[in-house]
C-alpha cells in the first residue's frame, strides 16, 4: 500500500494543474463577457455589504431608535417602520439572510438533484424509471403553493424554508444530470474504465462527476436566482423567522404596517430594489457562464 | 397508428403521475406530527359530533392501509373533507365556486394578454436584433423577470392606488354597492381586476419574449428561410408566414408549463390584492392551518396541471408530427 502511495499522490496533483489550467482558460473567456463581470460586481457588492453590515448599519436592526413611521432623513435614510427600527439598517443586515438562504439552499438543491441524477442515469432500470416519475410529479406540481403547504406543515423559520425550496426545487438538476450521465456512461473512456475492473463509484467519481460538473455550475447559478426568489416570497408571506429578518420579511412587515395604502414608498422600495438587483447579478453570471460552457450557445 | 400508440403513452404517463400525486396528498399531511384525527377532521372549530362522522367517514380509527383506501374512495366521489376555519363547510364546495371562478378569469386573462404580447414583440425584437427596440425590450423583460411577483404588485397598489388612484386597493368587487344591471357589475370586477391582471401579465410577458426571441433567431438559421428569401418573398411574409409561425411551436408546450408557474404567481398576486380566488385561498389557508382545504387544492391542482400538460402533449404532436415518432 505505501508502495503505491507516491503514484496516487502524483495524480491528484496532475489533476490539481488540470483543473487550475481550466479555470484560468474559463476565466479568459468570462473576461470577454461584460454581462459576466457586471453581474460578478454587482453579487461581490452585496457580500461586502453582508459581511461589512456591522460597520455600514448605522443603528441596531432590533434595535427601537426613534418614533415609528419617521419618513427618511439623514439620520434615518429609508426612515422607521412600524416599532421605531431604522429600515435601512435592516435592509443592511437583511442582505446576510437573504444571501445565505439562497446560497445555502441553492446548494443543497443541487446536491440533491445530482444525487438523484446520478444514481437515475447510471444505473437505469426501475430505479430510474421510479425516480423519473417522481420528477415528473414535482416538475409539473406548482411550486409555490407546494412549498407553502409544506412550510405550513413544517413550521416557521430559516431551516425550514430551506428544507422546502430544496424538496421542491431538485428536479430541474436531477434531469439534466440524468440526460448527462446516461450519455457518458455510453462513452468509450467510462466503458474502458468499467472493462479494468473499476467499481461503480469509482467510474462514476473519477470520469462522470468531473464531466457533469460544468453543467451543474451554470445550472446552479439559476438554482441560485431561484432560491432568492423563492425565499423572498415565503418570507413575505410570513414564514421567515422574525428573529433573522430577510429582504423579504422586512417587506411582509411593510405590507402588514400598510405601507403600500399609506405612500410609504421609502419601507417598499430599497428592499425590493435589493432582491431584484441580486437576482440580477447571478442571471447575469448564469448567461454568461452558460455562453462559455454551453458550445451549442457559443457560435451565436 | 403512431398517433394512436403516443397518445397512449402519454395517458399512461400522465395517469402514472396523478396516481403518485394521490399518494404523495394522502401522506404529505399524515407525515405531520402530534394526533393525526386533528389533521384531517379538524380541531375545535368543527363540532363534536360531526368530527365523529367525519373520524368514521376517513376510518381514522383505523389502520392506515384502510384509511388510505377510504381516502380514495371518498377523492372519487368527491369527498374532500370539511374546511377548519369555515367551520365545518364541505371543501369540495370552498374550492368549486366563485373562487375557482375568480381565478380562471384573473389567470385565463393574463396568460392570453402576456401570450400575445411576447409573440409579436419577440419577433419583431428577433428581426430588428441588437437595434434599439430590442435592447430595450431585453433589459425590459429582465426587470420583470427579476422582480419578485409580489413585490412588482405592492409597488402597482403604491403607484396606481395610492398616487394616482386610478384603480381600487383590494378586493373583488366594491363592498356594500349594488349594481343596477350586470354591465355595471362586470365593470366594477374589471376595474378590480386591473391591478392584479398587469402585475400577473408583467411578470410573465418577459419570460414569453424571451423564450418567442430565441425561438425565431433559432428559425432564421432554418434552411426554408434561405429559401424563402430566394424566392423572393418579402421581409413582413418570411417573418410573419414563415418564421412565426414555426417559431410558435415550442411556445404551445410552453402554456402547459406555465400554468404550472401561474399558480405560484397568481397565489403571490391574489394575496396582495385580496382577490377572492384559488391563490389567496391557499395563503388563508395555510395561515389558519386548515389543512383540508390545502388537502383538496394540492389534488384539484394537480389534475388541472396534469391535465394541461397531456393536452399540450396531444395538441403538439398534431402540430409536429416529427414529435410522434
Amino acid at each position: 500500500m505505501t508502495a503505491q502511495e507516491p503514484a496516487a499522490l502524483q495524480i491528484t496533483e496532475d489533476r490539481f494543474w488540470v483543473y487550475r489550467r481550466k479555470l484560468r482558460d474559463f476565466w479568459k473567456l468570462y473576461r470577454r463577457s461584460s454581462l459576466g463581470k457586471l453581474g460578478l460586481v454587482v453579487v461581490l457588492f452585496f457580500v461586502i455589504i453582508a459581511i461589512a453590515a456591522p460597520w455600514i448599519a448605522p443603528f441596531d436592526p432590533f434595535a427601537f431608535v426613534g418614533d415609528p413611521f419617521l419618513k427618511p432623513s439623514s439620520t434615518y435614510i429609508f426612515g422607521t417602520d412600524q416599532v421605531g427600527r431604522d429600515i435601512f439598517s435592516r435592509v443592511i443586515y437583511g442582505t446576510r439572510v437573504s444571501l445565505l438562504v439562497g446560497l445555502v439552499a441553492s446548494a443543497m438543491t443541487i446536491g440533491l438533484g445530482s444525487v438523484i441524477g446520478l444514481v437515475s442515469g447510471y444505473l437505469g432500470g426501475w430505479i430510474d424509471n421510479v425516480l423519473m416519475r417522481i420528477t415528473d410529479l414535482f416538475i409539473i406540481l406548482p411550486a409555490l403553493p407546494l412549498m407553502l403547504i409544506m412550510a405550513s406543515i413544517l413550521g416557521k423559520g430559516i431551516m425550514n424554508i430551506i428544507i422546502v425550496i430544496t424538496v421542491i426545487g431538485w428536479t430541474a438538476t436531477a434531469r439534466m444530470v440524468r440526460s448527462q450521465t446516461m450519455s457518458l456512461k455510453e462513452r468509450p473512456f467510462t466503458e474502458a474504465s468499467r472493462a479494468i475492473g473499476s467499481t461503480d463509484l469509482h467510474t462514476i467519481a473519477r470520469h462522470i462527476v468531473p464531466n457533469v460538473f460544468p453543467l451543474v455550475f451554470a445550472n446552479g447559478m439559476i438554482a441560485i436566482v431561484d432560491a432568492i426568489l423563492s425565499e423572498a416570497g415565503l418570507s413575505f408571506l410570513g414564514f421567515g423567522d422574525p428573529s433573522s429578518p430577510s429582504w423579504g420579511m422586512v417587506l411582509h412587515f411593510a405590507d402588514t404596517a400598510g405601507a403600500t395604502v399609506n405612500g410609504y414608498w421609502w419601507y417598499i422600495v430599497p428592499p425590493g430594489i435589493c432582491i431584484m438587483l441580486l437576482v440580477m447579478g447571478f442571471a447575469f453570471i448564469s448567461y454568461s457562464t452558460d455562453q462559455i460552457l454551453n458550445p451549442r450557445l457559443r457560435r451565436r | 397508428m403512431v398517433m394512436r400508440d403516443y397518445l397512449l403513452k402519454r395517458g399512461a404517463s400522465a395517469l402514472v403521475t396523478l396516481g403518485l400525486a394521490v399518494v404523495l396528498n394522502f401522506f404529505l399531511f399524515r407525515i405531520m406530527p402530534g394526533d393525526p384525527t386533528r389533521t384531517v377532521v379538524g380541531d375545535f372549530r368543527v363540532a363534536p359530533e360531526a368530527r365523529k362522522i367525519l373520524i368514521h367517514q376517513f376510518g381514522l380509527d383505523q389502520p392506515l392501509w384502510v384509511q388510505f383506501l377510504l381516502y380514495l374512495q371518498n377523492l372519487l366521489m368527491g369527498n374532500l373533507g370539511v374546511s377548519f376555519q369555515y367551520r365545518g363547510t364541505a371543501v369540495a364546495s370552498i374550492i368549486f365556486g366563485r373562487r375557482l371562478f375568480n381565478t380562471f378569469i384573473l389567470m385565463g386573462s393574463s396568460i392570453a394578454v402576456a401570450l400575445i404580447i411576447g409573440i409579436v414583440v419577440g419577433t419583431i425584437a428577433a428581426w430588428k436584433r441588437e437595434s434599439k427596440f430590442d435592447v430595450f425590450t431585453v433589459i425590459f423583460s429582465l426587470v420583470t423577470y427579476s422582480m419578485p411577483v409580489f413585490w412588482l404588485g405592492m409597488l402597482i397598489i403604491l403607484v396606481f392606488g395610492y398616487y394616482l388612484g386610478s384603480i381600487p386597493i383590494a378586493g373583488t368587487i366594491s363592498v356594500g354597492l349594488t349594481y343596477s344591471n350586470i354591465f355595471e357589475y362586470a365593470a366594477d370586477y374589471l376595474h378590480h381586476m386591473t391591478g392584479p391582471f398587469v402585475t400577473l401579465t408583467l411578470s410573465f410577458v418577459g419570460y414569453y419574449f424571451i423564450i418567442m426571441r430565441d425561438s425565431i433567431l433559432d428559425v432564421f438559421t432554418e434552411d426554408y428561410m434561405l429559401t424563402a428569401k430566394a424566392k423572393g418573398l418579402s421581409d413582413r411574409k418570411i417573418l410573419f408566414r414563415h418564421a412565426m409561425r414555426n417559431a410558435t411551436l415550442p411556445m404551445v408546450s410552453l402554456i402547459a408549463v406555465e400554468v404550472t408557474y401561474l399558480f405560484g404567481g397568481a397565489t403571490m398576486t391574489e394575496t396582495v390584492f385580496s382577490w377572492y380566488g384559488i391563490g389567496r385561498l391557499i395563503y388563508e389557508a395555510v395561515v389558519m392551518a386548515d389543512y383540508p382545504v390545502l388537502q383538496g387544492i394540492f389534488i384539484v391542482m394537480a389534475v388541472l396541471v396534469i391535465t394541461a400538460n397531456f393536452c399540450a402533449d396531444i395538441a403538439y404532436a398534431f402540430l409536429d408530427p416529427r414529435i410522434r415518432y
